[in-house]
């Protein structure tokens, strides 16, 4: 499913959404919650899809969406502050009204190939931004998919995102479990500490699952190195691709990788079809 | 073969099997008649495919930076104009003398592939050749010989320095031409003796062609930033909108960004696609440098200090002395 | 068809621009460029190719689709964007015609750019057929046969002598016969005979040019084995990256977007970005391209693979500007010579 925006107006041109929300989740992340002026959501998507919010005159840039489309009445985005554009955007109130337009991309195959099956997810940092649209339209449809298994870890505990999620929500729900790991020993975390490609492996899993990664890609790399170890095959394992973007429709020709574009053929891959890709990224 | 091309592989040849040099940057030539391009070999075998004439243009000093990156000792080829953007290059600490061995080309002048086309002297011409200024059109039916400077660029006719100023050896024997230096600056002059609002309408006319291409940056010798302010958005201007003030900006800035280091090569108006005359711009740069702090020429002697980084009491005050712009 | 004689071709100008825009090959300082045609200006329909392609008609170099205003924290937008006026480009090459519907492919597929679908709309192109193919064209490696109307042009023209002939292609090009109506004489059957010798002439001419023999097809293979030759390391050495072939070429189509501050207002706008550029790729986690080799190699890959892929042609129509341009001389042929195994 692809953009489903205003098929009359260009799709460059944003609508108005205000902040209806925010929250601080760590140092450099903050989940602001958007809805149109008049209070409902702006627009519709599928789990992975992402927008591209404009802060005029700083500019646009494209994130996903965190929040599943199963939540009826706003979307949610986890912003981290790393260049010109999220250090405005974390500069803004409750009741800032920025520009916003898509949703963009490919989505996770939620209602096909990972249909009935257990699904394994593995997040770094402020990856577990796209994997929670996921996770939470799987949670919101529960009887559809097996047993979930949720590892995620990041530099230090305060870099964990969606605390609420991970400590609460999810553990508490049928046939779901979370494992959370932080990279170093730290004064006040008993849980895990390692690397997530490492605590994987002492995880055991067994391979008849799908994997779907988010995360730095040094940590993609070793984890579907790890993966592949244990024996999964590419094809059960999908991940998300990250380039500068600016159209976010597939014209500007900025975000490609061999002939696929990651803002209109991604941002969602398989691995296996990675792997068709030249080398590039 | 042309003597010369004979004598720029024999040197190539030399060159390698004594070990002096790891790479070579010279030109071979392609499937036209003013197709000689830049070409980097690094063996005996690829010496065959050297060649001089009278298109070998650009400026190889430009490729130094970069190459001297991965590679210990190069060999160039190198014109007039390209040895003083060679010790520009020195002066500006960005390449190493030691490292780099210049085979010097005495050079009377290159010659401008449209001056041939508009004289229709490209139909079925294969190949042109030139001693001094006799040149000889080489055609599918017969040679067409013609005697003079009228096919030469534009500014090698301004030229000051026909042969090399810095060289390990010569390919050929030194030119000489006669340097007018009284007519140095008519170019500046005539743009000067215009009033304000003329002079404004003929660089806002001129500056309107522009598309914004950054050819005149890249092949400029002296532009040399590993990150251009125009190409750094922290720097807050490198708007690409196309409109009059962004076009003229860029231009100034990077005439100012090269003042008192530019070699006067002339390379930013030839390359320029849309014909836009930029080298006047550096050119009066070049004489107002020359009337505040006398006379100076980058690149003709790295070891004198360069004017606007060097400061002597006795530096003339611009605001008194020069009572603004003339 | 019909024919209109030369010496009437101000009052063509003149009767054309009653209804629409005008835009011709004019020429100033020496160099000839689409413009807006004004009374005055000096009008070369002999040069085969204009110095810069004809696609900053369709596809400006820079274009302003939204205005903004803040207001502490109310923002409203406005969008500006697409052309009000129907035009007529008078003049196109055929091989710069073919590179207009290539440009289509990319802008008019899902979702459609409304700015782009517009001013191709009010567009009508009258293309002319190319009577000296210059040494530096090779548009017939890409199937083009500039004797001929290739898909998509509105009007087809040719010049035989003291007149030129006429042909509407698509309703469009009905319209502006229409609108033109009287200025046009009946073709004679010796106009037809000439036709048809300009045909033949042409065609030999095309097929003795020095480039006839450029063959893209002979690149073939895995696409990753291309992007992985040697063959990159070694051309890409000399290419200074600077932006000017891709700003000449009538297909290329990169744009980056940006907004312009003007306080408590400003716009968006889209301009030419040229994926030769450094910082073409560069975001805040890095940049895949980090070496002018990878920008080269993107160049050709996308022209002479990726798209292909994606559009079953070949994203060059052989107009020859990128040889005559490039400071240090690198080309597409070179490329394609290259890539096809010529050593």
């Amino acid at each position: 499913m692809s953009c489903r925006c205003n098929n009359r107006v260009d799709p460059l041109v944003p609508e108005v959404a205000v902040i209806k929300n925010i929250r601080v989740d760590t140092n450099d992340v903050t989940t602001f919650t958007v809805e149109k002026p008049e209070g409902r959501k702006c627009f519709e998507s599928m789990p992975g899809q992402c927008a591209m919010i404009s802060v005029p005159p700083i500019g646009e840039a494209l994130f996903s969406i965190t929040s599943s489309p199963t939540e009826k009445n706003f979307m949610e985005f986890s912003i981290k502050r790393c260049g010109a554009v999220t250090e405005y955007l974390h500069g803004l109130e409750v009741g800032a009204e920025i520009g916003i337009r898509g949703p963009y991309g490919n989505n996770f195959p939620v209602e096909d190939e990972l249909k009935g099956k257990d699904l394994l997810f593995i997040g770094g940092g402020i990856g577990l931004a796209p994997l929670r649209s996921v996770i939470n339209y799987v949670m919101d449809n529960r009887d559809n998919y097996g047993q979930v298994d949720i590892v995620y870890g990041a530099r230090t505990s305060g870099d964990l995102v969606h605390t609420k999620d991970i400590f609460e929500n999810w553990p508490s729900r049928p046939n779901t479990n979370v494992h959370l790991t932080v990279d170093r020993e730290e004064e006040g975390w008993d849980g895990h500490v390692g690397f997530v490609p490492s605590y994987i492996k002492e995880l055991g899993f067994d391979t008849n699952k799908v994997a779907l990664i988010c995360g730095p890609p040094i940590m993609i790399k070793f984890v579907l190195q790890g993966l592949e170890e244990i024996g999964f095959k590419k094809e059960q394992v999908y991940t998300t691709l990250e380039l500068k973007m600016k159209c976010g429709v597939g014209k500007c020709g900025r975000c490609n990788i061999g002939d696929k574009y990651v803002c209109k053929d991604g941002p969602v891959f398989r691995c296996d079809e990675i792997q068709e890709l030249p080398d590039e990224y | 073969m042309e003597k010369i091309t004979v004598k720029v592989r024999e040197t190539a040849r030399q060159a390698f099997s004594s070990g002096e040099v790891d790479k070579i940057l010279g030109f071979a030539k392609g499937d036209f008649w003013q197709d000689s391009y830049p070409i980097f070999i690094t063996n005996e075998n690829e010496v065959d495919s050297l060649i001089w004439d009278s298109f070998c243009i650009n400026n190889l000093s430009k490729y130094l930076i970069k190459e001297l990156k991965n590679t210990q000792k190069i060999g160039v080829f190198l014109k007039g104009c390209d040895s003083l953007a060679f010790n520009q290059l020195l002066q500006d600490n960005r390449i190493e003398a030691d490292r780099v061995v210049i085979y010097g080309v005495p050079c009377v002048g290159m010659i401008d592939a449209e001056k041939v086309k508009k004289e229709g002297l490209n139909k079925g011409l294969l190949e042109v050749k030139r001693s001094g200024d006799e040149i000889s059109f080489v055609t599918k039916d017969g040679d067409k010989n013609v005697s003079g400077r009228q096919f030469d660029y534009d500014k090698c006719l301004e030229c000051n320095h026909p042969n090399p100023v810095v060289y390990k050896e010569l390919m050929r024997d030194e030119v000489s031409r006669e340097v007018n230096k009284e007519e140095r600056f008519k170019d500046v002059e005539e743009i000067e003796a215009m009033s304000a609002e003329e002079r404004f309408s003929y660089w806002s006319q001129q500056f309107s062609k522009c598309i914004r291409c950054n050819a005149c940056r890249n092949i400029c010798p002296a532009c040399s930033c590993e990150t251009c302010v125009f190409d750094n958005a922290a720097a807050g201007v490198s708007d690409k909108a196309k409109v009059d003030s962004e076009d003229q900006f860029f231009h100034i800035i990077r005439a100012y960004h090269v003042a008192g280091r530019c070699v006067n090569c002339g390379e930013c108006s030839r390359v320029c696609p849309a014909g836009i005359p930029l080298h006047k711009l550096n050119h009066k740069i070049i004489k107002d440098i020359n009337e505040l702090y006398g006379e100076y020429e980058a690149g003709l002697d790295p070891s004198k200090g360069a004017p606007l980084v060097t400061y002597k009491l006795e530096d003339i005050d611009p605001f008194e002395g020069h009572k603004g712009g003339k | 068809m019909k024919k209109v004689a030369k010496n009437k071709f101000s009052q063509l100008w003149n009767s054309i621009n009653k209804d629409y825009e005008l835009f011709l090959p004019i020429e100033k300082d020496g160099k000839v460029n689409f413009s807006l045609w004004k009374d005055e200006d000096k009008i070369n329909l002999d040069a085969i190719k204009t110095n810069v392609s004809p696609k900053n008609i369709i596809f400006p170099q820079s274009e302003t689709y939204l205005k903004f205003k803040t207001d502490g924290k109310k923002l409203s937008l406005e969008n500006v964007g697409g052309k009000k006026e129907e035009y007529v480009l008078f003049g196109v090459r055929p091989c710069d015609a073919v590179s207009f519907n290539l440009i289509d492919n990319v802008f008019l597929r899902e979702p459609i750019d409304r700015f782009y679908e517009e001013r191709r709309n009010k567009g009508t192109v009258v293309s002319m057929a190319c009577l000296e193919p210059e040494e530096t064209c090779f548009c017939s490696s890409f199937g083009i046969e500039p004797e001929t109307a290739p898909k998509g042009v509105d009007v087809f023209t040719w010049d035989i002598g003291q007149t030129i002939l006429w042909e509407a292609q698509t309703e469009k090009g009905n319209i502006l016969t229409e609108k033109l109506g009287d200025i046009f004489e009946e073709v004679t059957e010796q106009d037809i005979n000439e036709l048809e010798k300009l045909k033949h002439s042409i065609k030999d001419k095309v097929s003795s040019l020095p480039l006839s023999d450029v063959d893209p097809k002979k690149i073939d293979g895995d696409l990753k084995d291309i992007f992985e030759s040697e063959v990159w390391d070694e051309i890409s050495k000399s290419c200074l990256g600077c932006g000017s072939c891709t700003y000449v070429c009538p297909t290329c189509h990169c744009y980056d977007i940006q907004d312009f501050d003007g306080g408590k207002c400003g716009e968006r706008f889209r301009c030419w970005d040229s994926c030769m550029f450094s910082d073409f790729t560069r975001m805040a986690h890095g940049n895949p391209r980090t070496s002018q080799k990878e920008r080269f190699r993107q160049r050709f890959m996308h022209k002479l693979v990726y798209y292909p892929n994606n559009h079953q042609v070949y994203a060059c129509v052989g107009c020859g500007r990128c040889i005559e341009k490039c400071p240090v001389n690198m080309n597409i042929v070179k490329v394609i010579k290259k890539l096809g195994g010529e050593k």
